[in-house]
């Protein structure tokens, strides 16, 4: 039997273009109906893809901070577009209300990491994963937690030290720490991709290593997938077509989005190369392959040196979250100076 | 890339308007230095890329010389890019001679002009156009030292055809700055313009104004030699950074005068927006066929970013063509 390959995504801000920002908009999510519900861009096309090019092989999850009364809307909406999934897990937030644990209604890192290592135990332990998250929330310090915690790189007071400040409730640390006695040592998450909703400064994610890639777009997405093994040319050439004719998507934009994952490093010369290569092959108009190709060259003057996977200071990095989210918050409050 | 706080700020200002998701900037510079700085920033990929420079003018390089010794230099591979049509018009906060030489290289004049002139905005009393812009435009503000009449006369065109596309003001009142109104006033050049403009009929020219008239807002358009008009530009500059500072230093020291200026605060907040050089978004350089945008060389990211909006609208207005069709007309005419 083959071993399945795992998808995991998010859901509000990195596969559907939901604006929570404000109580008003909170409110007209809640009550949007699966049609109106909007995607972002090319996310729907590009789960469509990696479903077919795993030949079957794939398992697609959905883990949500979105509550459990939304999960007859969300699956409409996932059955409109097309998207056959393996499993969703929403959150219980009436549940949280009702128990008076406010903090469990905004803090993701309690939520999601239970939920992801309990999703990990009905895995085959050879299975690899890539995780889709969003710069909204923390998805990049969880999904990265998750990694090192089933590769067994966390030391248990580190962990302890993490959950202190993230605030998790006893019975979330009693499931993280019971999937963590179930499952065995593994290191299946080989990328974790997040798409930068609010348009977070690249190097807020260098911590986290190379294996976590921000991505403006699912242009970007499909290119570090092809690079990963996970997606053929054609695929990225048919999200690229997809994102032009339904997004509103200029070939500029492409070639731009092409040169800046390029130069951050997530995608190698050696990678782009093949794309072309192959892309030619199966059909891509060969003015477009060339165009990408001058692209590559503009941008080939300096090459970024390989950062090594480390295992980040996680206590540290979610203080600096935390610290970050105290600004932010300081700063919409701040008046403004007039002289 | 350039001017007085380096990349940093050509950098911040190419990603904020990255954001607005209108306009697709193009850096020309070291890439290394660039991306140091973009990932530290906000900004869509989608609407920004790099083209690698690997050299550069300084502010206080002898223009002729450093384009001479540098061949990649970012301003001079900047204006090939656009004459190449990588891009449709170049902004920079650096080298002013350098930026005009390097477009004068990779460039073309329009048919009609004689020299390219670098205008700019300054805040006056009056408002005009659809958008009740109470900004003027002076040219010459340092581009051509010394003119003759028949460059202030394509001067008058350029100015005229730039009012109407970016102010949106239909008929703008284009004037020639000089030492009296009368039409037999100043130098002789300006006397010949003069008698020329006043018969053009394409233009609305109102005759000479003076430098009392500038802030008044009595012309739209404002025709003069390089050489005054920077000096009148710089003037006007120093006038209203010396009424914030003075008003700064009334605040810090005397209650009652602070308690003033607190009750007049709208006023001079709308005051100081109105003076702040930052908001105009740099100087044209009007005659070629390309539109380059000068900003200041103390350009802060968001006086670098106003001047990308600047040349977005410029462009979409298709200001180039304008110029062209208006000299073009003038030039079967006479």
């Amino acid at each position: 039997m083959t071993v399945p390959h795992i998808y995991r995504w998010d859901l509000d801000k990195t596969y559907l273009q939901t604006d929570f920002d404000s109580l008003g908009a909170l409110l007209r999510t809640a009550f949007q109906r699966p049609a109106d519900k909007t995607n972002v861009p090319g996310s729907a096309e590009l789960l469509r893809a990696l479903r077919v090019e795993s030949a079957g092989r794939a398992l697609i999850y959905f883990v949500s901070g979105s509550p459990k009364q939304m999960r007859g809307v969300l699956s409409e909406k996932l059955r409109l577009d097309g998207i056959h999934f393996d499993g969703f897990i929403l959150k219980d937030n009436l549940g949280n209300l009702l128990k008076g644990r406010f903090r469990a209604l905004r803090e993701q890192v309690g939520y999601k990491l239970p939920a992801l290592l309990a999703a990990r135990r009905h895995a085959p332990v050879e299975a690899r994963e890539t995780l889709f998250g969003d710069d909204a929330e923390r998805d990049a310090f969880t999904y990265s937690l998750y990694a090192d915690l089933l590769a067994r790189r966390v030391e248990p007071e580190v962990l302890e030290q993490v959950l202190d400040l993230a605030g998790v409730y006893p019975d979330g640390r009693e499931a993280i720490y019971e999937s963590l006695g179930e499952l065995a040592e593994c290191d299946p998450v080989e990328r974790i991709i997040i798409h930068l909703d609010r348009k977070s400064p690249p190097i807020r994610f260098e911590a986290y290593g190379p294996r976590v890639v921000p991505v403006y777009n699912y242009f970007q997405a499909a290119l570090v997938l092809f690079q990963d093994g996970r997606l053929r040319a054609e695929a990225v050439g048919r999200l690229g077509t997809a994102l032009r004719s339904h997004y509103d998507f200029s070939l500029n934009m492409l070639l731009r989005s092409f040169q800046d994952i390029l130069r951050r490093g997530a995608l190698t010369y050696d990678a782009a190369r093949r794309l072309g290569a192959q892309a030619v092959d199966t059909g891509i108009d060969p003015a477009v392959v060339e165009l990408f190709a001058a692209e590559a060259r503009n941008a080939s003057v300096v090459t970024p040196a390989e950062r090594p996977q480390r295992v980040p200071d996680y206590p540290a990095l979610l203080k600096r979250e935390q610290q970050r989210h105290a600004i932010e918050k300081a700063r919409r409050k701040r008046r403004r100076r007039w002289l | 890339m350039g001017g007085d706080h380096g990349v940093g700020a050509a950098v911040r200002a190419a990603a904020s308007v990255s954001l607005d998701r209108d306009i697709g900037v193009l850096l020309v510079g070291d890439q290394a230095e660039i991306d140091a700085e973009l990932r530290r920033q906000r900004y869509d990929a989608s609407y920004l890329s790099v083209h690698h420079a690997s050299q550069a003018v300084g502010m206080c390089d002898n223009p002729r010389a450093a384009l001479d010794a540098h061949p990649d230099a970012s301003i001079l591979v900047g204006a090939r890019l656009v004459s190449e049509g990588a891009a449709d018009a170049l902004v920079s906060a650096g080298n002013t001679g350098a930026s005009i030489l390097a477009c004068a290289r990779h460039f073309k004049t329009l048919p009609g002009v004689p020299r390219t002139a670098l205008a700019a905005v300054y805040p006056t009393e009056r408002k005009r156009g659809a958008h009740h812009d109470p900004f003027a435009l002076i040219l010459d503000v340092g581009a051509t030292l010394h003119c003759d009449a028949d460059t202030l006369v394509a001067f008058a065109h350029m100015g005229s055809a730039y009012a109407a596309r970016i102010s949106r003001n239909p008929r703008p009142r284009v004037a020639l700055l000089s030492n009296g109104e009368e039409a037999n006033k100043g130098l002789p050049e300006i006397v010949a313009a003069h008698e020329r403009l006043a018969r053009d009929p394409h233009l609305n020219f109102v005759g000479n104004v003076e430098g009392v008239d500038l802030p008044r807002g009595k012309a739209d358009v404002v025709v003069t030699a390089g050489f005054t008009g920077n000096v009148v530009l710089k003037m006007l500059e120093g006038i209203s950074e010396t009424v914030v500072d003075l008003a700064r230093y009334a605040y810090r020291n005397k209650l009652a005068w602070r308690a003033g200026l607190w009750m007049l605060r709208g006023g001079i907040l709308q005051l100081k927006q109105l003076t702040d050089w930052r908001q105009y978004g740099g100087a044209p350089i009007l005659g070629f066929d390309h539109l380059f945008i000068k900003a200041h060389g103390r350009s802060s990211d968001r006086a670098i970013a106003n001047a990308l909006k600047v040349a977005n609208k410029a462009v979409q207005s298709g200001l180039c063509e304008q110029i062209a069709e208006q000299l073009s007309e003038v030039g079967s005419r006479s």
